[in-house]
């Protein structure tokens, strides 16, 4: 038996995750819109912080529901039925793989930026875990344990498990393929520049011991390599396209890359790339909406429409004496199964009902016992 | 008022609040906690007839007390709404088109009026009178017959050609509509029958009781015409019975059969066809058991389902 302050007390959790669930939606959009509006760094760090602490809250979240899932042993339920890999999917690997390691270069990144760089690659690790960014769209599946879009269990539950395929299959292939792409060596097209930066830095590096000539080949990369934003020779700062203002304002972790070669140490601008991301990221993000708002908007009334309604109507009239409505069947679905049903229940189920107990044998003022009780006792105390 | 009266009262007033008969017009409430009241005799007796209430009483004393004043306080309600209802929705004047020489419509309706006050004091009467009360009260007389008239199809025509009413649509309403009225003066002829039917059993009054009601009735109502009493007296005969019963009366008892406990507030579950449509798609295939005009009810279907009712 809940005890009405649990039940207060879930209904508050409940709608707490709700929220979280329309605020991440929000702030997974704005974390790749604020890439490609080209916002400055404080406000895009603030985003992604946030978006660090959701993952920590639907983290926290998974692990309460599996908790109590194996105190009532019922984890395979929770985690296959009640749709508990979701909220795995969705919760667990984006704290480890994503928003974890960018918190911690946000954290750290103010320093690794303009000190050695040394521990930059731990870039290189947020870079390869990029992927797992994608089982954010999962989320939106989460909103469907809540979301009460029809009366009916089953269709709610129908267009759920429908709309969880859909999102699911899409999300797992992109993240199969890029997973592909890695281990096929399909290098993106940052791979290849950061290739080319290695190839600069090595250059320069063997020019290092040539004054004229290292100053000669700056010069010209300066002019024409524009994504070169810092030269280091033997930890000196030799050459930097902007002030330590500008970079402190503008490059987050991710938008720059570092490089190596000897003495010589590269920054490189790596925003275009980023915002290439993004963008494709926003683009995958408006695919799944899309795929949940059409279920949402277009298969579920019709769903209600060939399953559900006609389902509910005839229960009605099987369950109530004074039910008499028949089931609208449309031309179109007239030869389905269930609508054949519906059509013996119109023509057959509801003439004999009507016949065999005529609505007036049907007491309306139905009193059981303990109203009649309750109702003399109103008597006598009156 | 006595104590024993004050207590039923009060009791009586409890059971009409009672939020499941909300909806109804005030004789199904009052037929509803009639029949509620001989259901349940064996739980409200012990505890009705102890001190507090009617002490030494006998069960059919405490019944015929509560039945008497639920029935006052029904006519408390119902017969203003009567009143209102006649001079609000019927005009008369239709009576000078049936005969010539017939007194004005005011002398007609406050016949009406008075006749259907004694007529009501009858228990199966009263319960005979709830369902034409509500085809009139919620108009579906002026619904149908306006569509019909539109139609020009089956109904017009046995209106108009084979029961020759030589009358605006108008006046065709309000023919139905005194006919739906004086259809429970059936009841003049039949003895009090704790019965709990509303709706004559199919086939129950034959053409021949019928026709004698219509001569009772002509006793008592000076005024209103011949063929007014005997269309109210044949919309109680199955069409089956007597294929020349008048349109007014076949249209009476489908209007009557149709608002027999009418829920005008209730809702349509999406995915379910509208209430007018179901309840004549229903009495089409119930037509031969009921007595019902078969042509008369695919008109009215059609009806129904063109306008969404």
């Amino acid at each position: 038996m809940v005890s009405p302050m649990s039940k207060r007390l879930v209904n508050i959790l409940e709608s707490l995750v709700i929220t979280a669930i329309l605020l991440v939606l929000v702030q997974t959009f704005m974390e790749d819109f604020s890439v490609l509006a080209g916002w400055d760094t404080g406000r895009r760090s603030t985003i992604l912080l946030a978006g660090f602490f959701f993952d920590l809250f639907f983290t926290i979240e998974f692990l309460v529901r599996l908790y109590y899932a194996i105190l009532n042993r019922r984890v395979l339920r929770y985690l296959l039925q009640q749709r508990g890999w979701i909220d795995f999917m969705a919760s667990v690997p984006l704290l480890i793989l994503s928003s974890g390691p960018w918190a911690l270069a946000l954290v750290a990144g103010e320093t690794l930026f303009l000190g050695t760089g040394g521990i930059l690659n731990l870039l290189k690790v947020v870079k390869a875990v990029r992927i797992a960014r994608i089982l954010r769209f999962m989320r939106i599946i989460k909103l469907f344990r809540h979301l009460k879009n029809t009366a009916s269990p089953m269709a709610q539950r129908h267009v759920a498990t429908v709309t969880a395929i859909a999102v699911t299959v899409l999300v797992l292939s992109l993240l199969i393929f890029s997973g592909f792409a890695e281990s096929l060596d399909l290098k993106p097209l940052v791979s290849a520049f950061e290739d080319r930066q290695q190839l600069v830095a090595a250059e320069l590096s063997s020019l290092a011991s040539e004054e004229a000539d290292f100053a000669r080949s700056l010069k010209l990369l300066e002019t024409t390599e524009k994504t070169l934003l810092i030269v280091k020779l033997g930890g000196q700062t030799v050459f930097s396209r902007h002030d330590d203002g500008y970079y402190h304002d503008y490059f987050g972790p991710g938008d720059y890359g570092y490089t190596e070669a000897g003495e010589i140490e590269l920054f490189f601008d790596l925003r275009s790339f980023s915002r290439e991301s993004a963008g494709q990221s926003l683009l995958f993000f408006a695919l799944v909406l899309l795929i949940v708002v059409a279920y949402l908007l277009i298969y579920s009334p019709v769903f209600a429409l060939t399953v559900s309604d006609p389902i509910h109507v005839m229960r009605r009239g099987l369950e109530e004496r004074d039910y008499n409505l028949e089931v609208k069947i449309p031309d179109r679905y007239r030869g389905d199964d269930l609508f054949e049903l519906a059509a013996l229940y119109n023509e057959k189920y509801l003439p004999l009902k009507d016949r065999s107990k005529p609505a007036e044998d049907a007491p309306l003022l139905d009193l059981g016992s303990a109203d009649i009780d309750r109702l003399l006792s109103e008597e006598q105390t009156s | 008022m006595n104590d024993e009266s004050t207590r039923a009262k009060l009791f009586v007033t409890r059971l009409l609040a009672n939020p499941a008969l909300k909806e109804l017009n005030p004789l199904d409430r009052e037929e509803q906690i009639i029949q509620f009241l001989h259901s349940n005799a064996a739980k409200l007796f012990p505890t009705l007839a102890s001190e507090q209430f009617f002490p030494g009483r006998k069960w059919t004393e405490i019944l015929n007390l509560l039945v008497r004043i639920l029935q006052e306080e029904t006519d408390a309600v119902f017969l203003p709404l009567l009143e209102e209802l006649i001079g609000r929705n019927l005009d008369f004047t239709f009576v000078s088109f049936l005969q010539a020489g017939r007194p004005a419509a005011s002398g007609c309706e406050a016949e009406l009026k008075e006749f259907l006050k004694k007529l009501l004091r009858k228990p199966e009467a009263r319960r005979a009178f709830a369902a034409p009360f509500d085809a009139v009260r919620h108009g579906f007389v002026d619904r149908y017959l306006q569509a019909v008239y539109e139609l020009k199809q089956y109904i017009y025509f046995e209106l108009t050609k084979i029961q020759r009413l030589r009358m605006s649509k108008e006046e065709v309403k309000n023919m139905v509509k005194a006919t739906l009225l004086l259809r429970p003066g059936i009841h003049l002829l039949t003895v009090g029958s704790m019965q709990r039917d509303r709706q004559a059993t199919p086939g129950a009054v034959q053409p021949l009781f019928a026709e004698k009601a219509r001569g009772s009735l002509r006793n008592q109502l000076k005024l209103l015409p011949d063929n007014l009493l005997s269309s109210a007296m044949n919309s109680n005969v199955s069409f089956l019975e007597n294929k020349r019963i008048e349109a007014t009366a076949r249209l009476a008892t489908l209007f009557a059969a149709r608002a027999l406990r009418y829920r005008p507030m209730a809702k349509i579950d999406r995915g379910a066809s509208s209430a007018d449509k179901s309840w004549f798609s229903i009495a089409r295939r119930n037509h031969k058991f009921y007595g019902f005009d078969i042509n008369m009810l695919d008109e009215l279907y059609k009806i129904a389902a063109e306008n969404g009712w």
